[in-house]
């Protein structure tokens, strides 16, 4: 099966780091389309909620390494809506989870997607001053295009329980808002 | 002489003042799905705009050219109003791609 692959534009020049970080995400973007990609359930809704989980806490610890060095307002707003956010969500999932006595399961996704950012964190911890800035905004609009991309074609699909394809549908206009608001963000950090 | 005058002129302002309260209406714009619901209203000057938040985040209702006036946070089932007398932009401050515009008759 073909992986499909995201092309993320960046704005931001220069460090090979953040070719190496593409290459990183696009694999785990192929990851979640070709467990999707065949004809029978790859994911049990254990690992989907795993998957859940970890793409939430992935994008909290992102946030929290922003607030710490970014000295730019308008980079530590958008991480504290992304710790508010992401915190809401994982609110939603851990209660839904809880009234399913469902316990998420750990996976080869959800442990692709954490060890891949582990990576990325070292990467971002490794920036300063605005060389931090842009490679923290550019990957909040590469994570969350793939984390759509994945919630839409691969998470969904994959689960059986409806409540929880609910929960699952019903964060999407929220990540959607995330990635517009990191666009708009890389737009204004690449003047 | 004033005192007597005083007494009448007070009724009418407060009979006047009734019956614009009596006209005015109360809108309602959902903030849901990320959105405000409706983006645009048109309202008539003294109309009560009410906010509902039914996101599962918090959202505030924010004036948006230079936040003259602020709902702050709403969390989910909380709602604010403001009575509306001329025609502005707003925004939500924590969100800041979402957008409303309410205008005046």
């Amino acid at each position: 099966m073909v992986c499909n692959l995201l092309t993320f534009q960046l704005h931001y020049k220069g460090k090979s780091n953040i070719m190496n970080f593409l290459l990183r995400l696009t694999g785990v973007v192929c990851l979640f389309a070709t467990t999707g990609a065949t004809a029978q359930t790859q994911l049990s809704d254990p690992e989907v909620a795993s998957v859940a989980v970890a793409a939430n806490t992935i994008d909290i610890k992102y946030a929290e390494i922003a607030k710490k060095k970014s000295k730019n307002s308008e980079v530590t707003n958008f991480a504290e809506t992304m710790i508010k956010d992401h915190n809401a969500v994982l609110g939603q999932a851990s209660a839904l989870v809880k009234k399913l006595n469902v316990t998420p399961k750990d996976n080869a996704v959800s442990q692709k997607l954490n060890s891949d950012a582990e990576k990325t964190r070292n990467d971002l911890n490794g920036r300063s001053g605005t060389d931090f800035d842009k490679a923290y905004i550019n990957n909040e609009v590469a994570y969350h295009k793939a984390v759509i991309d994945a919630v839409k074609n691969v998470l969904i699909p994959e689960t059986e329980n409806q409540e929880l394809k609910d929960l699952l549908t019903n964060i999407l206009p929220a990540l959607d808002t995330h990635l517009q608001h990191a666009e708009m963000l890389q737009k204004k950090l690449a003047k | 002489m004033r005192y007597l005058l005083a007494g009448p002129l007070i009724y009418c302002l407060l009979v006047s003042c009734g019956e614009r309260q009596a006209g005015a209406k109360n809108h309602i714009v959902l903030i849901q799905g990320m959105k405000f619901q409706p983006a645009e209203l048109t309202v008539n000057s003294g109309d009560t705009v009410t906010w509902i938040n039914k996101d599962f985040v918090d959202h505030d209702v924010t004036e948006e050219q230079t936040k003259a006036w602020t709902s702050s946070v709403l969390p989910n089932g909380k709602q604010w109003s403001r009575v509306i007398n001329s025609s502005t932009d707003y925004y939500c401050s924590i969100h800041v791609v979402m957008k409303g515009k309410l205008k005046v008759n």
